[in-house]
Parts: C-alpha cells; sequence; structure tokens
C-alpha cells in the first residue's frame, strides 16, 4: 500500500550521501506528463450559420421567441432578434425550438458497447476495489454504435466513465460526440478528467463476494480514507520534491504510482470527483470525508435520495446528477420520488443535472427532463423549459468543469447546438440538426450528416 | 398547506381500495373506444357492476357522474412480459419470486403475486389496470405460464392464470440455438404422436387411457390451440424456424423481442402472429443488427399485428404510454399505438379488456390531454369500474421532504 516509501528512503539516504554536492549541479527536473494521451479533435468542416425564427432556449435561463443564433468560426457570435450576416448560410426555424448541445455527464458508450458482448465489456476493472489507475478512455472503441445514436438525439458532449464495482473505478473522460477511429479523436480539448468513485452495495456487493475488503459500508468508508491518506503522503513526497529542487537542491524525485497519480490530481484540484452514491446519509458522509483529505466532493452520481440532502448539497457546490424515474431495482434506489431534481433544483446556488447512464435514455435526455419539469410543476412547482433545460446543458458542463466553454448559447461558447423539430420536452420532439463547434454533425433529413460506425458498414 | 396535502395523500393510500357498486357515468369525454367506432367527442360512458354498460345512452341516471370536460378517456393500458407483483425490489433475493431454477414448463408464479407491492401503486401513476406477468423460469428452454392480474391492488387481483406458455430461443451464451428449436420442434411431434396414439387406442379398446402427466396436458394445449406460445426471440432465422412450428402444429404462436422482424415482416403478416416488441431498442445486437425507432411503424404498416411492451426493470412499467408516444413520434399512427397498448394485448390473452364497448370490464383512464405526452398525467382511472387512486409511496416521501416542520422529518407522515 505505501508502495512510495521506499523510493523515499532511498531519496533520503542519497541525499545524505551526496548532500555536499547539492548545490554543485541539478539532475533533469522529473516532471510528469499529466496529458500522455492528448486530444487531436478537430471541428468538422464547418460555414457560418445564422439559424433564424427558432423559440430559443439559451442555457442561461432565458427563453427568446422568434430568435436568431449565428455561429463564426464555430463559435457562438450573437444570440438575438432580427439578426443577420454576410456570407452565413441561413436556415429558416420558424415552429422550431433551439438549445445548447445536451450533455451527458454520465455515459458508459464504448466502454459498454453495442452489440453487447464479452469482448467489449470493458468498464469495470473489478479487480481490485481501489483502481484509480485506470483510464475509461483507454477501454473506448469509437466505433460504438450508440454514439451515433446519441448524437441523434442532441447529445454533443458526454463524459464516459468507468463502473461502479470499485471504491475508484478510474479515470472518466469527456468527449466531443464527433465520430472518429480514435478515443484522441473525440477527446475534448482542455476538459478537465473525472475520478469514478462508488459508493454503497456495488462495491461491497462486489468485493464481498469475493471474501475481500470492503463487504459492508464501513469497509467501504475505510477503503477510501486508507487510499486519501495513502494519496496524502504521496502528494507531500511530490510537493516536497518540487520545493526543495524549486530551491536549488538536488532531491530524488519520488517513485511515480499511476495509482497515486490519479488520487493527487484530485487533492491538486485538476481532477473532479464523480461519484456514484444514491443515499443522504451516504452522500452526507462522502462530503465529510472530501473535507477531511481536503477536496471537493465534486458530483453525486444516481443521487436517488438528494431530495433528501438538497441544502447539504447547495451549501457544499456538490451537484447531483439523477434520472428523473428510475428506481427499485436495489434497495439504494428505493426512495425515489419523481420531483428529486425539481427539489435539489429549487435551492439557491444548487447544480441539478439530469444524466442517463444508459445508451437507449441517453438519445431522450430531453425527455428525461421534460418529464421531472412536468412531474414537478403537478406538485406545487412552476419550473418553465428555459429552466429545465439548464439541467441537461449548463449544469452539466459545470459539472464536468468545461462551462466555460460549452452548455449555453453565450457569445464566444463553443456553437454547440441542437434544432428542434418542436418543443423538446415534448415525448414527440426530436433533434432535426446538431452542431458540434458550429459544425454540423447530424441532419435527420439528410444523409450525408449521417455518420455510420465501422461495425454497421457493410453489414447485411 | 403542505402538512394538509400530507393528510389527503395518507387518506388517499388508505381508501385506494374502496368498492362501490353504484354507477358512474362519465360524460363528456373524448372516448377512444380502439373499435370499429373509433374516437367518440362529447360521449358518455357508463359503468355497472364493475362493467361498461352503456355508451352514449339516451338518457343518463347514474349514482354518480363526472364531467370529463372533454379530456380523453381511454381503455386503461394493459402492460405485458414484466414480473410485476413478484418483484419488490430486484437486487433484494427475498422479494423476488419470477425466477425458479427448477421451474419447467408448469411454473405457475401467480401465488406469490403480491397485490401490496408498492411498484402496483406507482404503475397506476402510468395508466396501467391490466398486466401480463410472465416468469423468469430457472434454466429450462420453457420459462413457465405468464398470468394475466389487475392493478387494483387488492387480493382478487388475478383475472387469469396458465394464459400462455413461455418460451426462451435464440441466441446462446453456451451452446446452439439450433439445439433448442429441435427439442421444442421434437416436443411437439412426440405429443402429437402420442395424442394420435392414444386416439387410436381409445377407438379400439374403449378403456380410459391413462391422464397425461401435468407437463404433457400443457404442450397438448399448445397443440390444440387453446393457449399461447410465447417466444422471446429476435433474429429472422429464429423467427422463420418459429413460423414454420407454428405452421406444422397449428400453434397459437406470439413472438416476444422480435428486434429482427422487419427483415420478415411480410412472413409474419401472412402468418398472422402478433408481435410483442419495445419501442426504444434501437442498438444493435447480432441477432438484430437493424432494429431502429422506426422498426414499430414499419412492421405496422406491413400488417403484422403489434404489441409495445415496456423494455427493461418491471419499475419502469408506468413509462408505458411514453414508449408508445416514442413510436408515434417515429411513424406509428396514435390509433394503433393505443391499440398496442390495450387491445391488442387483450386479444392475444384473452383479456375481457382494452376496449370501450358494452360488456367489457370497466377498466378506464381518463387523462389531463394526450395520453402519449409527458406532461399529461392520469386524472382519474377504475379497475373493475371502482375509482383507484395515483397516489404511492414516492408522493408521500416528496410530500415529507418538501414540508416545513421544526421537528424532523419522521415526524412528517
Amino acid at each position: 500500500m505505501q508502495k512510495f516509501i521506499p523510493s523515499l528512503l532511498v531519496a533520503a539516504v542519497s541525499v545524505a550521501l551526496t548532500g555536499c554536492l547539492q548545490s554543485d549541479k541539478q539532475d533533469e527536473k522529473v516532471e510528469i506528463n499529466k496529458n500522455p494521451y492528448p486530444s487531436t479533435y478537430q471541428s468538422l468542416p464547418s460555414t457560418n450559420t445564422l439559424i433564424r425564427h427558432a423559440t430559443v432556449l439559451t442555457g442561461t435561463g432565458e427563453r427568446i421567441d422568434n430568435a436568431d443564433v449565428l455561429m463564426i468560426d464555430g463559435k457562438i457570435s450573437q444570440v438575438g432578434v432580427g439578426l443577420s450576416a454576410d456570407g452565413a448560410v441561413e436556415v429558416d426555424a420558424s415552429g422550431k425550438w433551439l438549445t445548447p448541445g445536451i450533455i451527458d455527464v454520465h455515459s458508459h458508450l464504448g466502454v459498454y458497447p453495442s452489440p453487447s458482448a464479452e469482448s467489449h465489456s470493458d468498464g469495470n476493472e473489478a479487480t481490485q476495489p481501489n483502481t484509480s489507475e485506470v483510464w475509461a478512455e483507454h477501454s473506448i472503441w469509437p466505433q460504438d454504435p450508440g454514439f451515433q445514436r446519441a448524437r441523434a438525439g442532441g447529445i454533443t458532449t458526454l463524459q464516459i466513465l468507468p463502473g461502479s464495482a470499485n471504491l475508484f473505478g478510474g479515470r472518466g473522460v469527456t468527449l466531443r460526440n464527433v465520430p472518429s477511429h480514435t478515443m484522441q479523436g473525440m477527446k475534448f480539448p482542455e476538459a478537465p478528467y473525472g475520478l469514478k468513485m462508488a459508493c454503497g452495495e456495488n462495491p461491497k456487493r462486489v468485493y464481498g463476494g469475493k471474501k475481500v475488503s470492503p463487504s459492508t459500508r464501513m469497509g467501504n468508508m475505510a477503503g477510501y480514507r486508507m487510499a486519501w491518506a495513502e494519496a496524502s503522503e504521496y502528494k507531500r513526497a511530490w510537493d516536497k520534491y518540487e520545493a526543495d529542487y524549486a530551491a536549488g537542491k538536488n532531491p530524488e524525485a519520488p517513485a511515480r504510482d499511476i495509482e497515486l497519480d490519479t488520487l493527487k490530481g484530485v487533492l491538486e484540484g485538476e481532477i473532479l470527483i464523480h461519484n456514484h452514491c444514491y443515499k443522504a446519509e451516504e452522500m452526507a458522509m462522502m462530503i465529510d470525508l472530501g473535507k477531511e483529505f481536503g477536496y471537493h466532493s465534486g458530483t453525486f452520481h444516481h443521487a436517488i435520495e438528494a431530495y433528501k440532502i438538497a441544502d447539504k448539497l447547495a451549501e457544499n457546490g456538490n451537484c447531483a446528477a439523477m434520472w428523473p424515474d428510475w428506481w427499485g431495482f436495489k434497495m439504494e434506489a428505493y426512495d425515489m420520488v419523481q420531483e428529486n431534481v425539481a427539489i435539489v433544483d429549487a435551492k439557491a446556488n444548487s447544480c441539478a443535472v439530469v444524466h442517463s447512464d444508459s445508451a437507449t435514455t441517453i438519445q431522450r435526455l430531453n425527455q428525461e427532463a421534460g418529464k421531472v419539469m412536468y412531474r414537478a410543476n403537478d406538485n406545487g412547482f412552476d419550473i418553465k423549459p428555459e429552466h429545465a433545460i439548464t439541467w441537461i446543458t449548463a449544469n452539466a458542463a459545470k459539472s464536468l468543469g468545461i462551462a466555460d466553454k460549452t452548455g449555453s448559447l453565450e457569445t464566444g461558447k463553443n456553437a454547440d447546438v441542437v434544432l428542434w423539430n418542436r418543443n423538446p420536452f415534448s415525448v414527440y420532439a426530436q433533434a432535426e440538426q446538431v452542431f458540434v463547434d458550429g459544425a454540423k454533425v447530424y441532419d435527420r433529413f439528410d444523409e450525408k450528416y449521417q455518420a455510420k460506425s465501422d461495425f454497421m458498414l457493410g453489414q447485411q | 398547506m403542505k402538512l394538509f396535502k400530507t393528510s389527503l395523500i395518507a387518506l388517499a393510500l388508505a381508501t385506494a381500495s374502496s368498492a362501490s357498486a353504484d354507477t358512474i357515468a362519465i360524460t363528456n369525454a373524448k372516448v377512444h373506444t380502439v373499435t370499429e367506432q373509433g374516437v367518440l367527442d362529447n360521449a358518455t360512458v357508463v359503468i355497472e357492476d364493475g362493467v361498461i354498460s352503456a355508451i352514449n345512452p339516451d338518457s343518463v341516471d347514474a349514482d354518480t357522474t363526472i364531467d370529463a370536460q372533454g379530456k380523453n378517456l381511454t381503455p386503461g393500458l394493459i402492460g405485458s412480459m414484466n414480473q410485476l407483483g413478484l418483484v419488490e425490489v430486484s437486487a433484494v433475493s427475498r422479494t423476488r419470486d419470477a425466477g425458479e431454477e427448477k421451474a419447467d414448463i408448469t411454473f405457475d408464479a401467480s401465488a406469490a403475486f403480491n397485490p401490496y407491492s408498492t411498484v402496483i401503486a406507482y404503475s397506476r401513476k402510468g395508466g396501467i389496470t391490466t398486466n401480463v406477468v410472465v416468469p423468469y423460469g430457472g434454466s429450462k428452454m420453457f420459462k413457465g405460464q405468464a398470468f394475466v392480474a389487475d392493478l387494483s391492488g387488492d387480493l382478487d387481483s388475478i383475472v387469469s392464470t396458465n394464459s400462455a406458455v413461455i418460451v426462451d430461443l435464440g441466441a446462446k451464451s453456451k451452446g446452439s440455438r439450433a439445439f433448442e428449436i429441435q427439442k421444442l420442434r421434437h416436443k411437439l411431434e412426440d405429443a402429437q404422436k402420442a395424442l394420435a396414439k392414444a386416439a387410436e387406442k381409445a377407438k379400439d379398446d374403449k378403456k380410459s387411457e391413462k391422464e397425461p402427466k401435468r407437463d404433457e396436458k400443457i404442450i397438448n394445449s399448445l397443440l390444440s390451440g387453446e393457449k399461447p406460445l410465447i417466444a422471446y426471440a429476435e433474429r429472422a432465422t429464429d423467427i422463420m424456424a418459429l413460423l414454420a412450428l407454428k405452421k406444422d402444429f397449428e400453434l397459437d404462436l406470439v413472438i416476444s423481442g422480435a428486434g429482427d422482424a422487419l427483415r420478415v415482416a411480410e412472413h409474419i403478416a401472412t402468418a398472422q402472429v402478433p408481435v410483442i416488441i419495445g419501442t426504444i431498442g434501437n442498438l444493435p445486437s447480432f441477432d438484430a443488427l437493424h432494429s431502429s425507432l422506426e422498426s414499430a411503424a414499419k412492421l405496422i404498416d406491413a400488417g403484422v399485428n403489434v404489441i409495445f411492451a415496456q423494455s427493461g426493470d418491471t419499475h419502469n412499467l408506468y413509462q408505458l404510454r411514453f414508449d408508445a408516444g416514442v413510436a408515434v413520434a417515429n411513424g406509428v399512427s396514435k390509433d394503433n399505438a393505443l391499440a398496442a397498448v390495450t387491445a391488442n394485448v387483450a386479444d392475444v390473452f384473452n383479456i375481457n379488456a382494452g376496449r370501450i364497448a358494452v360488456g367489457k370490464k370497466a377498466d378506464l383512464v381518463l387523462w389531463s390531454d394526450d395520453p402519449f405526452e409527458l406532461s399529461t398525467k392520469v386524472e382519474k382511472m377504475w379497475i373493475d369500474g371502482v375509482e383507484k387512486s395515483t397516489t404511492s409511496r414516492h408522493d408521500a416521501l416528496r410530500e415529507r421532504y418538501t414540508a416545513e416542520s421544526e421537528l424532523p422529518r419522521a415526524y412528517t407522515k
């Protein structure tokens, strides 16, 4: 467990032996490459486009009727009424609705792809409870036809997470939903990594069943705490190395540990926590766990009981990513209420997100949000479409740490846009055109913009 | 105000099953009969003794009259192919009664049906009044038999048992799919021979034959067409093999799943075999490479009798109407979509419901608007003519956690 200690000892000894030489010469500084699999994403060919006369939900809580949206060089240039632009392709969107590109913070596309096959089941490294060293991006099969299906549903950005078998499942990665035959070709440039953690039933069932820890919820907590304690030591060792080196000494670098690199990234605020956690009492403990070790507890995923601690989530700045109505498949999903998202959302400074965790419902995340809005309004809430859209756009972008780049139709942001045939919160709603960085990536009525995965190509 | 609402819910939960023998007239409704009558505007439906006794009578003399204000009245929706009442929490083994390792063709899970399951009250929110429950069975090809239950939440919920035989065919994680199709054919052939032999023998010596075993009787009921055979199958080749069995043995065949049905839609239509499909499954498997959201519309256009079933976990049954809406968005007419969750199911499983017609069970739903729309809710519903609440435990939890109270939440009841 304390894997780096021996090398620290070696370092200490070597510093002691060579102490007299330290001012003479420094060895080359050991730097950790934090981006070894960099994005190669390039936006698809685009033209400047002016979409006119749409009902626009901006993602900032605003609705503008009969509005125009101008996309220039892949960015949102202007949103307003009566715009014009020389040389821009005009799209008449009379009677149609326009929203920011839809963002799903919880997907396993590519790591649990279709067709379901043993050979492609790459989402859970269920071999030990802490696998912070694995990265979901290394499992992604970019040919998963599910990516095309999701694009037809308006998904422009999505986070691919490892599964929830482990206390620490590994790193998640945020993708642009564009066709590519490499993972790097989809990777969202400069999006932070996520770290998947899991509370509750799954880890204790998976490892309890193997007669190893954790087999209880207290075992879960012990597992997190031991890992964070070790990560704190690891970070301290690297911080000391950095400080000593900066002071002109010639320290020996701590031994590299890929697992602890990820946890250290969290402690440094560079990697965001995405925590599969259903129950109120467990989320409350995970918030304290973050405080105990000095990191932010991030986004709670599934969060069936978030409504029970809505105040606490808002106070602590946690996002909660939820389903509208999934429940009952296990004990920790028993206390579902259909207004969960709305109750969380009603608090000041809240961050309510609707997620899918499904290759099927990711295709209709708009309707998933709609179900919440209508059920809440049936029961005393007054939620408007211009607000409900934030659950699958702006708030989702905030959860993923990319709110400065996408999630709303504000000037200068990436031109990620969906044109809907009608109010997107209707069961009959369909995305007609989808744009990522100003480039059309899907058109319901033009086969040219309907990508097909290698897997489907040439199938009888 | 919140506290008041909470007590209303408690009341609703307590009186959810109060019976009524009075006549009820629902007036001024947009009545979707799902019969040749089509849709009747400003219509009146009268309920008496749990059945529909009149539609648009000359005069109305009912104990209770409900003005529907022009809203949609449909038959109650009929769910199918799930484990309603047999599972409370899927991952809690002691609340599961749909599977049994030793289950065979005789397995009838209806004795385990729990009318007090919270899933039942919750499913009423989706306008579901009746459900065809199927067991998981065990490792054998035959999973047991379906039964029909209503969603009244009463002890007498079971409508009929041994309603259909379930057989699981198609892709296998071990072994070959051919083996089980072959086994099914052999079983039917052997039973047919045995019946012929018994008939011959009975003619010769007029001595009463020894009674067939339970499983033999069930196979015989398939051969006589008394009982439908529901076969899970996806790939076109499996469907064709089943159609051949139907032809050779004159089975009352129903295919469930049928992801690849579109390739052989004409054959299915010609054979008049109903198919039970999910409308939202559009991800490829090797058995159903081309399933798409348009499959439902194309099958219906090809003349196939289609039933929609909610796919996945039983707890999602209430979403059936939304799935029907997705089918409509992808080309199915609203009338056909409604039939696919009412009359078509009733026909296949011999349920006296699913249509608004005189003599049918008064399983009715009055909707705030379009039954398939996300924004619509159930305003009123009746099962066997008794009004039922759509309130469930979920509402009580919501009220508890949105109520104002100085005491811990546990005191808000």
